[in-house]
This record gives structure tokens, sequence and C-alpha cells, in this order.
């Protein structure tokens, strides 16, 4: 693309992000399916670079479906070297600096309630969402900008860049309340195709001697406990609802966690139950993993961790809001178990 | 003159040397040790902005590289000098450095690190936000078992991620480590 | 049928992409400046090689260093690795980049190397109990020698305060080089000034980098 071409369309587009058109909602909706389509349903391989305020990695992802079910490998090539491999039936994430594999079943086949709401009608209660118009190129490719913007502070702002063709995610923005970037990926070369071979799901790391820690195993022989979860949230961001419940088996321990995982179509945040910390008591902590936020505390002498893409404060206000519900393993003499 | 020699080598470093130039420039490395120096260094630079952390290779690594091909006698000279040097330190690692070593604030450099991103196709974007959370990390460092514990949340919760954002988890599960710190919640949330 | 999408768009001096490539996504041009080296290289022509070597150093020893069990061994792989790459040299087609060829010996070579020490696989499944927890943590090993780590963080701190330390235009020029992979090109577009000029602040972006770093490294 010649220069002058360059010029001329970053002035163009620069001006029209000013003015997304308004009836573009349905129009954003649509790209915002296909794109959800794109991902899971073509072979793909590619290289894109993820950064954060901290440092940008490079990294590949190849994705290949195979009876229908969908199997990719992500990897990290310059930085951690961390790989994360979902096969048909686990997923197992690679840590090499650790010297660890951690191995969970696919969650599209443990839970209890059924699939992830697509963005449905109520989306536009809690995000504006606009699409540009035609014109936009990055890396050679025509493009459409999609735009979804928070209208609270409970939720973080996606800004993506769709390929015309395929819908597929060519650069990705997550901003935070104030419309600043805190998060960008972006592929830098990206191969559709017809047929990816068995052997580039499969794993590169070596992971000789490193420990193997499952947690999938055994569900059957854990003690009954029920089913829905004896605990719950007493305060979520306007338009989270509660999408899926199962346990999560925690390893070198009889008892599994409760997990709860609540959408709202666009982000999703998982509440973790676990008993009591046998480490001691534990104070409020905090982490932050690119635009994912953790925040754990503890209730009752249980663990609760709130994890989602979300802001900070937001699973802060969540975790520290869960509590017991009636019936559940509180003695009926706490405080708590006269909670709603 | 050594300005714009050493300016020819940051060009052969992006690929982007007109290949006349790249003639005289081969020799003059050839003979020139400094110039090659200087050349590691450029990538080096380049490394630590795109991927920080991990071991680097030590000064005379080159040079024990060429020497152990058995390339040309110029250079297996010059570096057969290098390597018995550089052997004799073996055991010194620390060595390696002459300053002594600072404590540093290791908080500071990373909430302090900008990443500038300013693409011809969208309005400049000044820098990528540190959210809150991360001006505090560093401030304890998590046990493995910590941090195991939350990779396998992240790991667990990942497969409920609606697919828009899946991608962003994952990387960042395999980009990050999840730093945990111990922060009282009034001071959580700065804004 | 419609021909599948790749982009970028495909040039006829740019090589294919095979799958199973591991090209750590590096920056524009790399790719042509490489094949260049290699050509002179295969032809003998001196320093050709050790360029390359300079070049990729860093990035070997990082890769070779985190598949090994013992990270101090890494210079030793990693020079192996070099070695053998150079006398395949002349079997290298240019097929994939340079990098993604070297990547696959450093790979292979750190396989073969752990192979020929250990006893025995140790490829176990374990339910960790909580002591067995802690003597994990006990045994897991850090990345590597503190003095390794601390030379890398220092390195690292000081390329940063450097960088933050540099005029805007040539901070924006070699952030767009480095970290975005613009070609010379797209970033005079981008600041909108002559190429030439975006050769010179990239240069005196890493003249000053580089005396901060020397000190550092000698």
């Amino acid at each position: 693309m010649s220069g002058a071409a360059m010029r001329r369309a970053a002035v163009c587009v620069a001006g029209c992000l000013l003015a997304f058109s308004a009836r573009a909602d349905d129009d954003a909706r649509a790209w915002i399916e296909r794109m959800s389509e794109s991902l899971a349903t073509r072979n793909y391989d590619g290289l894109f670079t993820h950064s954060t305020g901290r440092q940008a990695e490079t990294m590949r992802i190849v994705h290949r479906v195979d009876k229908g079910k969908s199997l990719e490998r992500l990897v990290s090539l310059d930085g951690s070297g961390r790989e994360i491999v979902r096969t048909s039936e686990e997923v197992h994430a690679y840590l090499p600096d650790r010297r660890v594999v951690i191995v969970e079943p696919r969650g599209d086949d443990g839970s209890l309630l059924k699939s992830l709401p697509t963005p449905g009608p109520a989306l536009d209660r809690y995000y504006e969402l606009a699409v540009g118009p035609q014109g936009s190129r990055l890396l050679g490719r025509e493009v459409r900008v999609i735009d979804v913007r928070p209208k609270d502070i409970y939720r973080y702002g996606y800004r993506l860049w769709l390929d015309e063709e395929t819908a597929m995610p060519l650069q990705s923005v997550v901003t935070n309340g104030i419309g600043n970037p805190i998060e960008v990926i972006r592929f830098t070369q990206l191969q559709m195709k017809d047929k990816i071979p068995a052997r580039d799901i499969e794993p590169t790391v070596d992971a000789t001697g490193f420990q193997w820690v499952r947690t999938g195993r055994k569900v059957a022989a854990m003690p009954q406990l029920p089913s829905n979860g004896g605990w719950r949230p007493l305060r979520l961001p306007p338009g989270f609802r509660l999408v899926a419940s199962r346990l999560q088996p925690i390893p070198g321990s009889p008892m599994p966690a409760q997990h709860l995982i609540f959408s709202d179509g666009i982000a999703a945040i998982s509440v973790f139950i676990e008993p009591g910390s046998q480490t001691g008591p534990r104070p409020p902590e905090t982490s932050s993993m690119g635009s994912a936020n953790a925040y754990s505390t503890s209730v009752h002498g249980h663990v609760v961790t709130a994890i989602g893409e979300v802001p900070a404060a937001t699973v802060r206000e969540i975790a520290n809001s869960v509590v017991p519900v009636q019936g559940s393993d509180v003695p009926a003499d706490s405080p708590a178990s006269s909670a709603r | 003159m050594t300005d714009q020699i050493r300016e020819q080598l940051s060009a052969l470093l992006d690929g982007e040397l007109p290949r006349d130039e790249m003639d005289l420039l081969m020799r003059r490395l050839e003979k020139d040790p400094e110039l090659r120096r200087t050349f590691g260094s450029y990538a080096l630079i380049g490394e630590t902005l795109r991927a920080p952390g991990g071991r680097v290779a030590p000064p005379s690594f080159a040079a024990r590289v060429t020497a152990a091909i058995g390339d040309s006698p110029a250079s297996v000279e010059k570096a057969s000098t290098t390597r018995a040097v550089s052997v004799a330190q073996q055991p010194q690692h620390v060595a390696l450095w002459k300053r002594p070593m600072v404590r540093t604030a290791l908080a500071a450099s990373v909430a302090a690190t900008a990443v500038l991103l300013f693409r011809p196709d969208v309005a400049p974007i000044a820098q990528l936000e540190v959210t809150p959370a991360n001006s505090f990390a560093m401030s304890a460092s998590p046990t493995p078992a910590q941090s195991q514990r939350l990779a396998g949340y992240m790991v667990a919760h990942s497969q409920f991620s609606t697919p828009m954002v899946r991608r962003n988890v994952l990387s960042s599960l395999l980009a990050a480590d999840p730093g945990i710190t111990r922060v009282s919640y009034e001071m959580g949330e700065a804004r | 049928m419609q021909a599948m999408p790749n982009f970028p768009p495909s040039d006829e001096s740019m090589k294919s992409r095979e799958p199973g490539d591991d090209d750590a996504g590096l920056p524009a041009g790399t790719e042509q400046s490489d094949l260049e080296l290699v050509r002179r290289a295969q032809q003998n022509e001196r320093g050709a090689f050790d360029l390359l070597v300079l070049k990729y150093q860093h990035k070997v020893i990082k890769l070779v260093a985190r598949l090994l069990r013992d990270p101090t061994e890494a210079e030793d792989v990693a020079q192996e690795a070099f070695v053998k790459a150079y006398r395949a040299l002349g079997s290298f087609r240019g097929d994939s980049a340079f990098y993604t060829w070297l990547y696959r010996i450093a790979v292979n070579t750190a396989r073969n190397s752990i192979a020929s020490r250990q006893r025995r696989p140790l490829d176990y499944e374990a339910e960790l109990s909580e002591s067995e927890q802690n003597n994990v943590a006990a045994r897991l090993k850090h990345d590597d020698t503190p003095e390794a780590t601390v030379l890398s963080e220092e390195i690292r701190q000081t390329v940063n305060a450097a960088i933050e330390q540099l005029p805007e235009d040539l901070r924006t020029a070699i952030v767009l080089r480095e970290i975005e992979g613009l070609s010379y090109e797209e970033i005079a577009t981008t600041m909108d000034c002559p190429v030439g000029t975006v050769r010179s602040r990239i240069f005196r972006a890493r003249e000053a980098i580089d005396r901060a770093l020397k000190p550092l490294i000698d």
C-alpha cells in the first residue's frame, strides 16, 4: 500500500471513528456472532502479540475442528514458554517456569446448566455496541471496527478489528472504564486452512519431570453435596446471571470447591468457594493477569475467590458479598445462616 | 564516520540495509570486534523490549561458537584468546557485571513501564494502562502453591468465557505469572 | 472455490509458512535480512554466520534454558545448537524462516541433551496432599541461578530506564520498530517523516540504550 494511500486511510479512519452510526447496534451484534462462529468453527494457525502495560509477548494459536469439537493449542513463543492445549476431553496448561502441568476436564461436558447465552437483546442495557463504516484496513486486510462500550464501571470495554471476509478478530483491545487500553491482542500472521494436521495441536513443551496436577478425577467419589451450591453472592453487577454451576475438585482435598459461573453475555465471572484453608487464615488477596482479575477473601472459614474479565473492583465486590444460603453446611447458630 | 557505520549496523539488524552497503559493512565487521559487540547489543535491546526476563548470552558466547566451528584462521585466533579468558572466568559468574548490586524498587519500575502504541489506522493510544492491582504487584511473592491454585482456577474459568474473550483469558494465563498481592481492600482501587 | 485468505498478503519474495513453523513473530524485514546472511554464509563469507549468532544468541539461550532441567547448561547446549546449525547450513533451503529452522534445531538439541542424561523418564501423575505440596514448593526450581536472574532483571530495568529518558521521537521510533514490528516505510508514514529520519532515530535510540547497557555487560 503506498505511503499516500496509507495516510489517506489513516486520516479517514481517524475521522470516521468519531462518527459511528447509531443503527449499527444490530450490525455490531451480527458481527460479534460471526466472529464467535469463526473462532469456534474454522481451522486456523496464527501468530499474535499479547501486550499489557508490562510487556509484549508473541504467541501462536492453532485451532482445529475435529468431529464437531473445537481443539486448540496456544503457546508463548518468546516469553514464558507456557503452552495450553485443549484436547477433546481435557485442557492441559504446561507451565515450564514452574515445571507443572495443570489438567482440567473440558467444561463443555461438565456443567449442570446449559450453555452460555449468546449476546441477547438485553445486552444493550449494559453495553453500547457500534460498528464502524467500511474501509478500514489492518495488515493489508479490509476490517470492520466494532466497539463494545460498557455502560457502567463494572465491566470492561472491547474494540475489535474484524476481518471483513472471515470476521476473525485481527486485533482486539480491552479498555477500562475511562476508555484506556489495558490489553492488546494483535495477529501478525494468520492462515485460515482447510485442514490442520493433528500433530500441530500436540504440545511442544518437553514435560519430562514435570508435576502433573490433575483435578478432574474422582468426581464420582466425592461426598454428597447440594448440586446447586450452598453459596451465593448477594451483589452482582446488573445483567450478570448464573449460567453454570459445578464442582471443582481440589487436588489433595476430599471436598471439592463450588464453582459458580455468571455472565452478562460478554464477560464471565467465576466464583469458587473452597472449604476452609488448611494453610491458615488468608488476608484479602488481589491479582491480575492481563484483563482478568481475581480476588480472594475468607468467609466462615471458607476461601471465596472471584475471577473474571472485569475490573478488580467488580471481583472484589462480588467475593465480599458471597454468603452461604439456608441449608448449607454453615452451623445454624452463626449469623450468616439467617442471611437471604 | 563510525556513527555512520553503526547506523548501518542498526539498519542491518532491521533488515533495512541496501545490499550494496552490506558488502563493505560485512568486511568491517569481520575485522572489528567492537562492531560485533555493538550488533549483539542492539539485538539484546530488541529482545529485552519484546520479551524481558530469562537467561541472556554472556559477551563471550558468539566468539565461543565461532571457535567451535573453526571458521577461519583470523577469527579463530581472536576467538581463542577470548575463549581462554572466558574459560578462566567461567566459575565466577558474578564477574559478569561490575556495578555493585543495588536494591531496586521493582514495584516502581513495573508500574512505570509503558508501552507506546501508535497505529496508522487509529488515533494514538498514549499508554497501556496498568490496572490498579498491578501497581501493587511484587509486594509479596506468591507461593508456588497459591500461583498454581490460581492458574487452576483460571483454566477452569476459561472454559466458560465467551468466545470473544476466551483468547484474552488464555493468553493472559500464558503471559503472566499470577502475582498475588496482599492488600487491604481499602487501599485497593485507585481510579 | 475461493482460496482461503491468508495474510500478510503473499509476495513473491516472501516464502510461505508451513504448519509447524514456530517463527517467533519477528519484526518485518528480518526474514529477508536473515536469508541474505545465510546465503553469504553458505558461500563461506566470513562473519556472516557470526552475525546470525549475535542476533539470536539470547533467544536461543533463553529457549534452551527453559527446556533443560539444569539451566546452567544452557550455554553449552546453545553453543551445540549453533554449531549444528552451521554444519547443516548447506541443506537449509529457505523454505522456512531462518529462525524457525534454528528454533527447531535448538529444541531438538535440548531434548537430546536431556535424553542422554536422564536415567528413566519421570512422567507421573500425582494428587498432592497438603504436606506433599509443601515439599514440592521447596523442590520446584525457580527460573535460574540468582546471578542470572538478577542480571536479566538489571538489563530489563536499564533498558526501560534508558527508553524512558529518550526524546519522544526516538522512543516512538524504536518502540514502533521493536515492539510493533513496523518496517521503516511504515514507521515513516506513521511518524510523517522520511525513511532516512526513521533509520537515524532508531539508530540514535539504540546508541543511547547501548551506552547505558555497556557497563552492565562487560
